[in-house]
């Protein structure tokens, strides 16, 4: 062992957020949960949508009905490969506050808000192009099973590629407001627990308590919660309207919706991830 | 350098840090004592900007740390050793943190070669022993040769070997000009390792001074004497300066005479003398006499703003 230091090799180096981007896909990629759970969610996307391709098939449909059908099959692993994104976007922050890594991280950056913004834009960019990737490769198996019989999509039509997009987006913003729950809650187990109930419980205990009480508005809050609102981006030319008091969605309003969920959320974490001790 | 003014930290009701002022001199190491919940951890943490502080502030190379354009060139922390994801490696942890600051690849290597983690650089972090997450802590804190370098408790978990590197690198990177502030809970460590130190006791600070001055404390105030006619020499020496106390018949402590004074006093008299002993002054006993003190001080209930700390030559004591 030696004691010596060079003051040399170091002393060009100077913090960026370029440089922070680059420690935070660093970080990703040195993970093995990470890199499972991205793998996890590539291999379902592939097989749920073989899967459903091989089970669906309508000769003679209308051409609106063939877009859907391979729409479907491409993005009907999202119901599932939903919980892997959130999952994981809350591990991406409450890991480093469970293993006091983030102690580490804000002393690097001790701003405090670079670090969270390039978490957020590597994750959420890593886990869009996994998903579109897969999401892109799933369409085109489908459209190659269902051919025989008689599905054949129309790659010329904007809103099938808007729908197929849509579901990565779908999936990376899904992510990105679970990285935030994650920093606001800092807590690995509350962190997942408080983002799947978002997702997954509140849509249908709301939407319940709204039939059950006969309450439209309620029923419309529902429509307004991160997954009902976002999966509007992969339904395919989904319309804006309101149709005896419920309203739906279109594609962009829905994005736009779940836009705002993950703003207010980065807003939220933002404020608290300045002020709070570490 | 890093320099605190009046630091003031509360959690609650409760006052971890109670309005310290200090400054810590580039080129020296300075040791950081006090017993466990004295606030050395948290004064630490709010250098480096991880806890906000009540009141105060602290400067470190005349900026408060968060307002460097390369916090991690100015300042090296060593927090706790488990600052680190325990699924990564030690390398690709070192990268991801060198990497906010574009260091390059070669420093990394550089690091871990100088704290001796080549064999296991690769090796999850969960996996690492108290003392390899110590030097891999270390290793992220000489990551960007900084001109200042804080080390919470670096010899925890070390095995003989790594407390003498330790050691050796405080005193090498301090005569390289750097700023060293190191904080241990053992007082033969800071002995050997400190040039300056500065105790914390209950969230004040109790002594700020050179460890010559600390030991010089303790050093010369009593002499055990150990003699089969004790209650004839306790006789003999008694007078208002004198205080003998006796744990067991033929064993007295003696404050306020020197040992040839009492060997000269028995012999005057023909007192035999079984032992004879100055008490040599230690770290350790300047420490806990220190230290103790405030801890009688608050178990007597009374008003902490009266306190008189027996402190020698410290310009910068708290003095609220």
């Amino acid at each position: 062992m030696t004691t010596v230091t060079a003051r040399d090799s170091a002393t060009l180096s100077t913090l960026t957020f370029g440089g922070v981007l680059r420690s935070e896909w660093i970080k990703l990629r040195t993970l093995r949960s990470t890199v499972w759970c991205f793998q996890i969610l590539a291999f379902l996307t592939l097989a749920v949508g073989v899967l459903v391709a091989l089970n669906t098939g309508e000769e003679g449909a209308p051409q609106a009905v063939q877009q859907n059908i391979v729409l479907q099959a491409s993005t009907a692993a999202i119901s599932f490969s939903q919980l892997v994104a959130c999952v994981l976007g809350v591990l991406v922050i409450s890991g480093e506050y469970g293993t006091g890594m983030i102690r580490s991280t804000l002393t690097a950056v001790p701003r405090r808000l670079p670090a969270l913004y390039a978490k957020v834009i590597v994750f959420g960019v890593v886990t869009f192009v996994v998903a579109a990737v897969s999401i892109l490769v799933t369409s085109l198996l489908a459209a190659a099973l269902l051919a025989p019989s008689g599905v054949y999509p129309d790659l010329g039509d904007g809103d099938y590629w808007l729908a197929l997009v849509g579901g990565a987006t779908y999936l990376a913003l899904l992510g990105v407001m679970a990285l935030a729950i994650g920093a606001i809650i800092r807590n690995s187990a509350g962190g997942i627990a408080a983002a799947l109930g978002l997702v997954l419980v509140l849509p249908g205990v709301i939407q319940l308590i709204g039939v059950l009480i006969d309450a439209k508005w309620l029923q419309n809050v529902a429509f307004f919660l991160p997954d009902q609102a976002g999966r509007k981006m992969f339904s395919y030319g989904a319309p804006n309207s309101v149709t005896d008091g419920i309203v739906s969605l279109g594609n962009w309003q829905g994005g736009l919706v779940l836009v705002g969920w993950v703003v207010v959320l980065l807003v939220l974490a933002s404020v608290l991830l300045k002020r709070r001790d570490v | 350098m890093i320099e605190a003014q009046g630091l003031t930290k509360r959690y609650g009701a409760k006052t971890a840090v109670d309005g310290i002022t200090f400054s810590v001199k580039p080129g020296m190491v300075t040791g950081f004592l006090g017993p466990n919940g004295a606030g050395k951890s948290t004064t630490m943490r709010m250098i480096v900007g991880l806890d906000r502080p009540t009141a105060g502030s602290v400067t470190v190379n005349g900026k408060p740390y968060a307002e460097h354009r390369s916090p991690l060139r100015e300042v090296g922390v060593l927090l706790d050793a488990k600052a680190v994801h325990t699924g990564r490696s030690a390398l690709g942890h070192l990268l991801a943190i060198g990497a906010t600051h574009n260091i390059k690849r070669s420093r990394v290597d550089e690091v871990i070669a100088l704290t001796g983690l080549d064999s296991v650089a690769r090796k999850r972090v969960g996996g690492f022993s108290l003392g390899m997450g110590q030097r891999l802590g270390i290793a992220t804190a000489l990551l960007g040769d900084p001109a200042t370098l804080i080390l919470d408790e670096p010899v925890n978990g070390l095995d003989p070997e790594g407390v003498i590197w330790v050691r050796q690198l405080a005193r090498h990177l301090a005569s390289e000009g750097r700023t060293v502030f190191l904080s241990s809970h053992l007082m033969s460590e800071m002995a050997q390792t400190a040039d300056h130190i500065i105790v914390l006791g209950k969230g004040k600070v109790i002594a700020d001074s050179p460890v010559a001055d600390i030991i010089a404390l303790a050093t010369g105030t009593s002499v055990r004497v150990r003699t089969p006619d004790a209650s004839r020499l306790t006789e003999l020496m008694r007078t208002d300066a004198v205080t003998v106390t006796s744990a067991e018949p033929s064993l007295l402590e003696v404050n306020g005479l020197t040992a040839p004074q009492i060997g000269e006093l028995a012999a005057r008299s023909g007192i035999v003398l079984h032992e004879l002993t100055p008490a040599v002054g230690s770290l350790e006993d300047a420490y806990l006499s220190l230290t103790q003190d405030v801890v009688e001080y608050h178990a007597g209930g009374t008003p902490a703003g009266a306190s008189a700390s027996p402190t020698p030559s410290t310009p910068t004591e708290d003095v609220r």
